[in-house]
């Protein structure tokens, strides 16, 4: 039987019934349409589905949707404003950080959460902040690099 | 030889980047049609059984399931990559008689959600027979091994023999001659997408597929062998894809099934494989058994060496006897080896398919030869790097009767590495650092595929506002080809990267392309793609001379949309207008041209060869084993740099991967049962693991590639685990020779050293 | 594949506790998730109810007393590893959760669920036994407490009982020249313990060690404490080869596995190195205040 969520993704109120055990993860997905999250495992421990709940980096395969009754979610597609992309997503671009990007949506929403909750970040708080996320492809070093821009402050808000 | 370039050598951003760093890049993994059902793949639990009976009844009752399929509704055939010798053409995918692996495909289903399929296999029941199977290869080749494949001998799958000079004579001379055995190990590619696919056969009877590969037209005609159908009526498409690394481009069982599924319905169907079934039912990295015999003289000079080499095939063909040539061939890289002989054996056993994993068997030889070199040098009391400088390859050198080497920068690589390790110094204690040398292919000359086509091309069009549209069968999965490919486009048409829209990977609208995999896009591809562009300039600049009507002396060209003569380049017109101009010349027809490439007596392996010096510094603890990778530094050429953004991705992705290998990824198994199928077992280099990288670029010329480019990316790949080996021997004294090494490989050797030292 | 289920979000412990006695064994509690869902994705727990208590705001609190520190069962692991409180007073544990899984892991599980969850390989126990922590358990009946080292009886098997929550973690009041340290062996950071140690050393006179408690995390099936190695030590003043002799004791203690990642031998090798290890580190830590 399908329980009531309201909540709030993007900035953009919703109100859907969903199973009980259908995962964050799975709402973003397919009953909502941003397909940016994405899912890479089974064990919870590759990060590509991370997402920013009431702030705090989770991962959205192991969340009850229910959980986020009344609660903020934002996705990579809620990082850019408009045709504006954050800092973040102009650093990664500028550094090469992505190579087949299916990592890329998860890595970036651990990037922003960590910013988020320290703006300057030590290189050793960079790395602990994306551990939880794997990248085939990269190696990691050109993410951290693209953070540790941000961290300096090369980036400026486009007016 | 280096010339101002307007496009190569910038850092640019990734021209699919703003797709993927806002998460609006489209994945297979994304892919949701009208009409569209889920698949399942049901597998085989025994590593060898007979399949006796299937009954899908109860399965096809379940509500929410349309169709459920095994063998019995394929045609039957067997396909394979090696396509060239039918006998190697042994995988049927769905299989009707026999499953040969602990996940071998044997029904699928197909219903409206992803869990009512799930649930419908377990309703299929499945009566096997299971038969003895066999999982060493060493075993596997014994006279009363279980039989992997009827009427396959010993079950010796492919053997491979490489030979020049007179070894056994060369040994007799050696002052000095070294035999050692190492064992290379499996390893998993982990793509962050699965492979998946989602088929829709039209009730015309043609077929269009959305799948995640490194070759669209590999699938497109290994599609065609099994289904039967022409591949003019099947179209693959390539979306953004998840990684590939060597594990997609043969036909896999998301891609099959899901075509036979929908073939049935005449809906589309998609299939996305769980990670469980990734690291189970799909390929991965062939471990080998090696034998290394090498001779030297006593300064140095190595006269002979001798490889053996028994690989374990698992259950398929499929690329590993590629891997199997190619180990054979690099292990004599990158050295010039008077004498030389490898022969190679590749066993069918019950375990999962070993075929092509980035590096394709040059990471097992660079290990184990750089790991010997090494030896080598400590015995005859010569410094690694000076060994590696004695015999190292240089340009235009032939590999008797094998290859033929144009640019090489290994010596300026060498020096590079050489003051790295004088800068860094004394280390402090229980730290050491190893060197690794290697040399890889661009792309290969082989044709087993079987395909008529030619191996790359490309289609160039330029439109009215000068815009250029780049069609070409090129797969990026990642890698970075469509940009690297743009910019060779925009090059040599004299226009700005962002003048160039690239459509990659489609064979209803491309032209074939082999794919991504042996390092081959931006030589072979990139060869295409600069002919196509080549042949669109030429048809402008034939407008441009008329128009401009200079003396005859003079050639044109166009840089930064400006179309000019080179001798006088203040004389010239806009290339807009030039644009125009040639279109209403053509009677209003778009600009194209067309450009393709197929490497022709190029020797047995590549046109091309990159090289490179890796030194691996690790700090061990003593007591416990544990070590920690602090720096990687690679000093390496790849011709004219085109993305330079792009190699520096590839080359530290290669770290965290072929560190991986040589220092925690593995797949132990019991009894054809992989232990660790999940990202949590599995061991991976994390971002707080990863060690300090830099690179080194050295400056060369490839006169065989696009403005003198050729590969970057896979033969990264192949120095890491011998430059981590050699860096714990010269740390605190043990070699390692089986892969990976281990904290407790490590313990246990030190703890050996100390009772040997005791006595 | 999930299996569906019945979700209840009660608000109290009270509305919790008699959803408990209602369905029983035909529950499963659900907090953070981080362990459960990945049980139920893959098909190895399908409950027909849920109790989901993340949103039970009562049950998830640091609070500094007079007798020591009480931390609510449903306190996330990040709110642990952030606490000032817990970062002055009880640095052992807020460095311990900074290598466990990761940020987002522990930004939605909680400190209750992993120690429920009981795997003899998880990071809190070990310490929360070193630190001589308390458990308190809740059921409709009323509370019982015991020490954490009596908290796990197997492989993923707690002494909570049919109805019962986890509801408190308290530590007592470190006392003078005390030190704790905490290590997890392993091959990636960030990843589970191949074994792990956990010491406080109370110093006595003259570099004397005048109580000791370790415990040792994946080393037998549940968290242990090697009261042997643990007698070498008491009382006495510590040299390396007092050290070494514990080492040994405490790794003849151990009842580790031999699996993929490590064999029993070396296991209990690294016990015997880890265990003289981690009492210097406690030493150090006690003299350092």
């Amino acid at each position: 039987m399908k329980k009531e969520l309201k909540f709030k993704v993007n900035g953009q109120p919703y109100d859907i019934f969903v199973k009980p055990k259908t995962l964050l993860s799975e709402v973003l997905r397919n009953d909502l349409g941003l397909t940016g999250t994405k899912r890479g495992c089974n064990s919870s421990s590759c990060g590509a589905c991370t997402v920013m709940l009431n702030g705090m980096s989770v991962k959205s395969c192991s969340v009850l949707a229910l959980q986020a009754n009344g609660a903020e979610v934002v996705t990579v597609e809620g990082l850019a404003k408009g045709n504006k992309l954050s800092l973040l997503q102009r650093a990664f671009l500028d550094h090469g950080s992505y190579q087949c990007g299916f990592c890329t949506p998860g890595m970036l929403m651990s990037s922003t959460a960590l910013l988020t909750e320290n703006p300057k970040p030590n290189k050793e708080e960079i790395k602990e902040g994306i551990d939880g996320n794997i990248c085939r492809c990269t190696g990691y070093n050109s993410i951290i690099r693209a953070i540790t821009a941000v961290v300096k402050g090369e980036y400026k808000e486009a007016k | 030889m280096t010339t101002k370039f307007s496009v190569l050598g910038q850092r640019v951003h990734n021209i699919d980047g703003t797709e993927k760093v806002t998460g609006s890049a489209k994945y297979t993994f994304d892919v949701v049609l009208p009409n569209m059902l889920y698949g399942k793949v049901l597998r085989s639990p025994y590593p060898h059984a007979k399949i006796l009976k299937i009954d899908t009844s109860k399965a096809k009752r379940l509500i929410g399931v349309k169709a459920v399929v095994t063998g019995k509704d394929t045609l039957g055939r067997k396909q394979g990559i090696w396509r060239r010798f039918p006998e190697l053409c042994d995988e049927e995918i769905l299989c009707r008689e026999k499953a040969r692996y602990i996940g071998d495909p044997v029904a699928a289903v197909a219903a409206i959600d992803e869990d009512t399929a799930e649930e419908a296999l377990d309703l299929i029941e499945v009566e096997y027979e299971p038969l003895p199977a066999v999982f060493d290869p060493m075993e596997a080749i014994k006279e009363d091994a279980p039989q992997v494949h009827d009427g396959v001998e010993l079950n010796i799958n492919i053997n491979r023999h490489i030979e020049w000079g007179d070894v056994d004579e060369a040994f007799k001379k050696c002052d000095h001659i070294r035999e050692d055995q190492y064992k290379c190990s499996s390893q998993a590619h982990v793509c962050m997408e699965t492979h998946d696919a989602v088929a829709s056969f039209g009730h015309n009877g043609k077929l269009t597929v959305w799948t995640s590969t490194q070759s669209s037209y590999y699938i497109q005609r290994l599609y065609a062998d099994m289904l039967d159908i022409r591949e003019s009526d099947i179209r693959v498409m390539n979306r953004h894809t998840g990684g590939g690394f060597g594990s997609k481009f043969e036909l896999d069982s998301a891609q099959f099934c899901a075509a036979i599924l929908s073939q049935k319905l005449c809906q589309p169907v998609k299939i996305v494989l769980t990670r469980e079934e990734e690291f189970i039912a799909t390929k991965r990295r062939t471990p080998m058994y090696y034998a290394l015999k090498l001779g030297a003289t006593k300064d140095g000079k190595l006269l002979a060496k001798e490889a053996r080499v028994i690989t374990e095939g698992g259950a398929y063909t499929a690329m590993g006897a590629t891997a199997l040539y190619l180990t054979g061939f690099f292990s004599s890289f990158p050295y010039k080896y008077p004498n030389y002989r490898y022969d190679g054996y590749r066993v069918y056993t019950n375990t999962e398919t070993t075929s092509a994993m980035r590096g394709f068997g040059a990471p097992q030889s660079t290990f184990v030869g750089e790991s010997q070199l090494d030896m080598m040098a400590e015995d005859l009391g010569i410094d690694p790097i000076e060994i590696r400088r004695k015999n190292g390859m240089t340009p235009n050198y032939e590999v008797p009767g094998q290859a033929f080497i144009q640019s090489c920068g290994l010596h300026q690589c060498l020096d590079k590495i050489e003051d790295h390790i004088k800068k860094r110094g004394k280390l402090p204690a229980n730290h050491g650092v190893g060197v690794s040398a290697y040399g890889f292919m661009s792309g290969g000359i082989f044709n087993w595929f079987n395909t008529p086509y030619a191996f790359s091309a490309a289609v160039v069009k330029i439109n009215i506002d000068g815009k250029v549209d780049l069609y070409t069968g090129a797969c990026d999965i990642g890698q970075g080809s469509n940009t690297t490919l743009a910019m060779i486009c925009a090059e040599e048409l004299g226009v700005k990267l962002e003048d160039i829209r690239v459509f990659s990977g489609d064979t209803g609208i491309c032209p074939p392309d082999l794919g991504a995999w042996g390092s081959r896009e931006t030589l072979m591809n990139g060869n295409a793609v600069k002919r196509a562009a080549a042949d669109c300039k030429r048809q402008l600049l034939e407008f441009a001379a008329a128009k401009m009507g200079a003396n005859i002396v003079y050639d044109l060209d166009i840089k930064d949309h400006w179309v000019h003569l080179v001798d006088r380049p203040e004389r010239g017109v806009s290339y807009f207008d030039i644009v125009k101009e040639a279109i209403r010349g053509k009677d209003g027809n778009a600009i194209m041209g067309r450009g393709y490439y197929t490497p022709h007596r190029k020797g047995m392996i590549s046109p091309a060869y990159s090289f490179g010096v890796q030194v691996a510094e690790v700090a061990v603890d003593v007591e416990t084993g544990r070590y920690k990778l602090v720096n990687v530094t690679t000093a390496h050429e790849s011709g004219t740099v085109v993305n330079p953004v792009g190699i520096e991705g590839q080359l530290e992705g290669a770290i965290m991967m072929a560190g991986g290998y040589g220092y925690c990824e593995d797949q132990p198994m019991d009894d054809g049962k992989i232990l660790n199928p999940s990202i949590a077992d599995y061991k991976l280099i994390r971002s707080l693991d990863m060690p300090e990288t830099e690179i080194l670029e050295i400056d060369t010329y490839e006169p065989e590639g696009p403005f003198g480019a050729k590969e970057a990316g896979e033969g990264l790949t192949n120095p890491t685990a011998g430059a981590i080996g050699n860096a714990i021997y010269k740390a605190v004294g043990v070699r390692i020779n089986d892969l990976p090494i281990t904290p407790e490989k490590v313990f246990k050797a030190l703890r050996e050293n100390e009772k040997k030292k005791a006595k | 594949m999930i299996k569906d289920f019945e979700h209840f979000a009660p608000k109290t412990l009270k509305e919790a506790l008699a959803l408990l006695d209602k369905y029983q064994d035909d529950c499963k509690v659900i907090c953070g998730g981080q362990s459960l869902l990945v049980l139920m994705r893959q098909g190895l727990v399908a409950p027909p109810y849920m109790v989901d208590i993340k949103g039970i705001a009562e049950l998830s609190y640091i609070k500094d007393e007079k007798d020591g520190l009480k931390i609510g069962a449903t306190t996330t692991h990040r709110a642990i590893e952030k606490s000032a409180i817990i970062k002055k007073k009880y640095p052992v544990l807020a460095k311990m959760e900074t290598r466990l899984a990761s940020i987002q892991t522990r930004n939605w599980g909680t400190i209750g669920g992993n120690v429920c969850h009981g795997d003899p390989a998880g990071d809190p126990m070990p310490v929360f036994i070193a630190l001589n922590a308390t458990l308190t358990m809740t059921g409709s009946k009323g509370k019982r407490s015991m020490p954490a080292e009596d908290f796990s009886l197997d492989y993923f098997e707690t002494a909570l009982g049919p109805g019962e929550l986890l509801t408190e973690i308290a530590l007592p009041v470190v006392p003078a020249n005390t030190g704790t340290a905490y290590y997890k062996f392993n091959v990636i950071e960030s990843d589970l313990a191949t074994v792990s140690v956990a010491a406080t050393v109370t110093l006595g006179t003259g570099d004397s060690c005048q109580d000791i408690r370790i415990a040792l995390g994946a080393s037998a099936p549940t968290p242990i404490r090697p009261k042997k190695a643990e007698a070498i030590l008491k009382g006495k003043k510590i040299t390396d080869a007092l050290l070494a002799q514990a080492g040994e004791a405490a790794a003849a203690e151990a009842d580790p596995i031999s699996d993929i990642y490590a064999s029993e031998e070396y296991r209990r090798e690294l016990i015997k190195v880890l265990v003289p290890r981690l009492t210097k580190e406690a030493m150090a830590n006690a003299k350092s205040k």
